[in-house]
């Protein structure tokens, strides 16, 4: 247990308390902003923001924007919160983390273990789909939910499950005792649904609904072992606290392997899309290497449009993911946030427009969905988890031009409505937890965009026929859910 | 220097977030004899409108909005010490207490969210994340707020807001602040649930909701505004 991770983990930590010592808000406002500005400029990156070809199909933009990122990562390094210093690596250490990294990782166990592999952009090998990404749901749906997001293995490999509103009946609030009892409670909720769904060795990553440590402290301990992860999550690109290294050290006290990420936002401190594509870059070098981390769950968001379904975010993900996945084995979560909820053409859109783009660029895996971005309680489903499923595993191998130019069709279909996006319907009305299936409507709604999307060139009517049971109607497959 | 070219001057350091400069522009004015209340609306006020437009653009950035938000302070500053105090009270636009709801480190929409107040001439005290209760009030009663602003992104966080409420009417304070509240899973409903006396979709409805409140006053009346530019 007490492997090298653990030494270079302690060195990261030592450094967090005798690096470069600035206040948060100089970093904020003015480093980030001017060495990102100034390294975009320096490799003739600025502008170079392709809103008619969302997803990236040059491999050299993808290479200088690996080259300027590498650099970043070198020249900042993470910024400690909680001691206001800076955490700084040398070229050698990144390197050395390179050298090291593992090939592959291995999550869960038995017959329901998956394996996650370092991804090229364009990959025929398919990546993983952890589900759901959170989402509040009542307690009396937990159960029956979670044994729908896992219905069918082809399409959903491990899980991340949706979070508790209440515990035994009563609302619980962040980081109190509730939160902790919580936490043992989620877990034995989704062991019990792996169970009744014939999946249990399937691995769960961390405890979704631990907002705090506590939460983390309760649901852990239940989960050891066998191939489950520990989430971290850095406040924002480029930066890290306390909070992070207790989750990364708990983690490892449980034997899981261990997820990291740090997302960059455009019109945030990044600033323009290039930049918080290059933040991105710089990181998914410096998280392994800082963080130690088994893979990394970083990814570019748009603030204004509260998610990163828009062209602007497509495009910063496609050249970010490519450029790590083209010049390193680095492995990586890669999240797409939906806005438009359950039931909902936009949902299906969204997704699809988003993991085809992940998939086509070397993601290992992602944590899907965001169904109505998570704002609301019952508002998801696992029809979205399938559809993620669906979507992000068959375009494993399609190219990029081909995905770019299905993205360019299927964008102008949801892309205005996303600052006022489709909420779609509650599960109750979409979705028979019983039968496990979903209702009429949502059958009716899930062929038909789907076929549409088949008819522009995705290819889904290869992958998942089996699974699926489909049928022909039509010339067109007709899915029976 | 010509005053319009004065004017013209404090406008743009306002909008680039040049605080040292832009003050430095308004004891010019004075100097000039410009009057206070022309410097602060044809001066400054332009550049916050400036940074507004960038931002809603997407040409300028949270950085951008950060340093014009201290940059507006530090002016208003200078320009209130110059001004008669009816005359200041007058201009200001009003106090506010902003923080992220306890247990929540979700920070990003409430700094958007407090940047754009402060470029837009409101005194904010930001209390960062994960803020208790007792810390919205005492910082509320410290500074004289207007208005307590409070965001939260989880749905765990929620009880908080209301326990904000009740804490304020169980101290017989409730009718000396407007509470707004907002963020992810913070409704219009939710927020008339708590009796909050506003709701707001985003960070430029929040700045024409905390406008309208101040000027309506009587906080804690029971009616929760709603300012959504994305209501159809
Ligand atoms: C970024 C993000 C994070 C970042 C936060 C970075 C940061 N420094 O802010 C990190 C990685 C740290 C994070 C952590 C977690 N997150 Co998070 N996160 C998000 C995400 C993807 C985006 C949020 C965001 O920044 N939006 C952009 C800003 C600009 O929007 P905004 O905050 O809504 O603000 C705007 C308006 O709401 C309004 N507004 C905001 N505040 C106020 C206040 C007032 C008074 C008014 C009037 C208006 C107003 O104006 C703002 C600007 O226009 C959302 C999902 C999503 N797509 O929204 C999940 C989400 C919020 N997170 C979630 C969860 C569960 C978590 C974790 C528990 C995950 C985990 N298990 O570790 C932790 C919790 C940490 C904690 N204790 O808070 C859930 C919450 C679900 C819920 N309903 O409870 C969400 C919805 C994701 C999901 N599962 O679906 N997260």
């Amino acid at each position: 247990m007490y492997n090298y991770k653990v030494q270079r983990l302690l060195n990261n930590l030592d450094k967090a308390y005798i690096g470069p010592v600035l206040p948060m808000k100089e970093w904020d406002t003015k480093i980030i902003p001017q060495t990102i500005k100034a390294i975009l400029k320096k490799h003739g990156l600025m502008g170079t923001l392709d809103m008619e070809n969302p997803i990236n199909c040059d491999d050299d933009l993808a290479d200088a924007f690996f080259k300027a990122g590498w650099e970043l990562a070198l020249e900042l390094g993470m910024y400690c919160e909680d001691t206001e210093r800076v955490i700084k690596i040398t070229e050698d250490e990144l390197l050395e983390c390179i050298r090291d990294y593992q090939a592959v990782n291995i999550l869960g166990e038995g017959q329901d273990q998956v394996i996650m592999k370092p991804r090229r952009p364009e990959d025929p090998y398919q990546p993983l789909v952890a589900a759901s990404l959170g989402i509040v749901c009542s307690e009396e749906n937990y159960l029956p939910l979670v044994q729908g997001i896992v219905k069918y293995p082809k399409l959903v490999d491990v899980l991340h499950g949706p979070t508790l509103a209440t515990v035994f009946g009563r609302t619980f609030r962040s980081g109190t005792p509730y939160e902790t009892l919580m936490g043992n409670y989620e877990s034995h909720l989704k062991k019990e649904a792996l169970w009744r769904a014939g999946r249990p060795g399937m691995a769960c990553t961390g405890v979704a609904g631990a907002v705090t440590e506590y939460g983390h402290l309760g649901g852990a301990p239940e989960l050891a072992g066998r191939g489950n992860v520990t989430m971290s999550l850095c406040p924002v690109e480029l930066k890290c606290t306390f909070s992070n290294f207790h989750r990364i050290m708990q983690g490892l006290n449980y034997g899981h392997k261990l997820r990291v990420g740090a997302f960059s936002y455009i019109g945030g401190y990044a600033g323009p899309a290039e930049g918080a594509a290059l933040a991105c870059v710089a990181n998914d070098l410096l998280i392994p290497t800082i963080l130690q981390s088994d893979y990394t769950s970083s990814y570019v968001y748009d603030i204004q449009l509260f998610g990163n379904c828009g062209r602007k975010a497509v495009w910063a993900n496609s050249v970010s993911i490519q450029a790590i996945s083209r010049n390193t084995g680095f492995m990586r979560n890669k999240i797409v946030n939906e806005t438009g909820g359950p039931c909902t053409e936009m949902f299906m859109y969204e997704a699809a427009v988003g993991l085809m783009n992940h998939s086509v660029s070397g993601a290992s895996k992602t944590t899907q969905p965001r169904s109505a971005g998570g704002r609301y309680t019952d508002y998801i489903t696992p029809v979205e988890c399938w559809w993620s499923g669906d979507v992000f595993k068959s375009c494993a191998g399609m190219t990029r031009k081909d995905a770019n130019e299905i993205a360019k069709k299927i964008l102008p279909k949801y892309e205005e409505k996303l600052g006022a996006p489709d909420k779609g319907l509650p599960i109750s009305e979409c979705f028979d937890l019983v039968k496990q299936q979903p209702k009429d409507n949502y059958i009716e709604l899930f062929n038909r965009v789907r076929n549409e999307l088949i008819d522009l060139g995705m290819p889904l009517d290869k992958a998942f026929g089996e699974t699926y049971m489909g049928k022909v109607s039509n010339g067109r497959r007709t899915i029976v859910l | 220097m010509a005053k319009e070219e004065i004017l013209k001057r404090i406008a743009k350091l306002v909008a680039e977030g040049d605080e040292e400069e832009a003050v430095q522009a308004v004891k010019e004015g004075f100097a000039a004899g410009l009057d206070p209340l022309v410097i602060l609306n044809e001066g400054a006020a332009k550049g916050m409108d400036i940074v507004s437009e960038q931002y809603s653009a997407g040409e300028a950035y949270l950085p951008e909005l950060v340093l014009s938000g201290d940059t507006m302070s530090a002016v208003i500053e200078v320009i209130f010490a110059n001004m008669s105090k009816e005359q200041a009270a007058a201009s200001k636009q009003g106090v506010i207490v902003i923080g992220q709801a306890k247990g929540d480190v979700h920070d990003i929409g409430k700094n958007v969210v407090a940047a754009l107040l402060s470029v837009n001439g409101f005194e904010v005290h930001d209390l960062g994340i994960d803020v208790t209760v007792k810390s919205f009030y005492d910082k509320a009663q410290e500074v004289g707020a207007d208005i307590v602003a409070i965001s939260t992104l989880l749905t765990t966080s929620l009880p908080y807001l209301e326990d904000t409420a009740r804490y304020l009417t169980d101290t017989n304070t409730r009718n000396k602040y407007q509470l707004i509240v907002g963020g992810g899973p913070v409704t219009p409903e939710f927020a008339k649930k708590i009796g909050a006396d506003g709701w707001a979709r985003n960070a430029f409805d929040c700045v024409e909701l905390c406008r309208k409140l101040v000027a309506k006053g009587n906080p804690g009346a029971g009616s929760t505004m709603i300012v959504d530019s994305e209501a159809v």
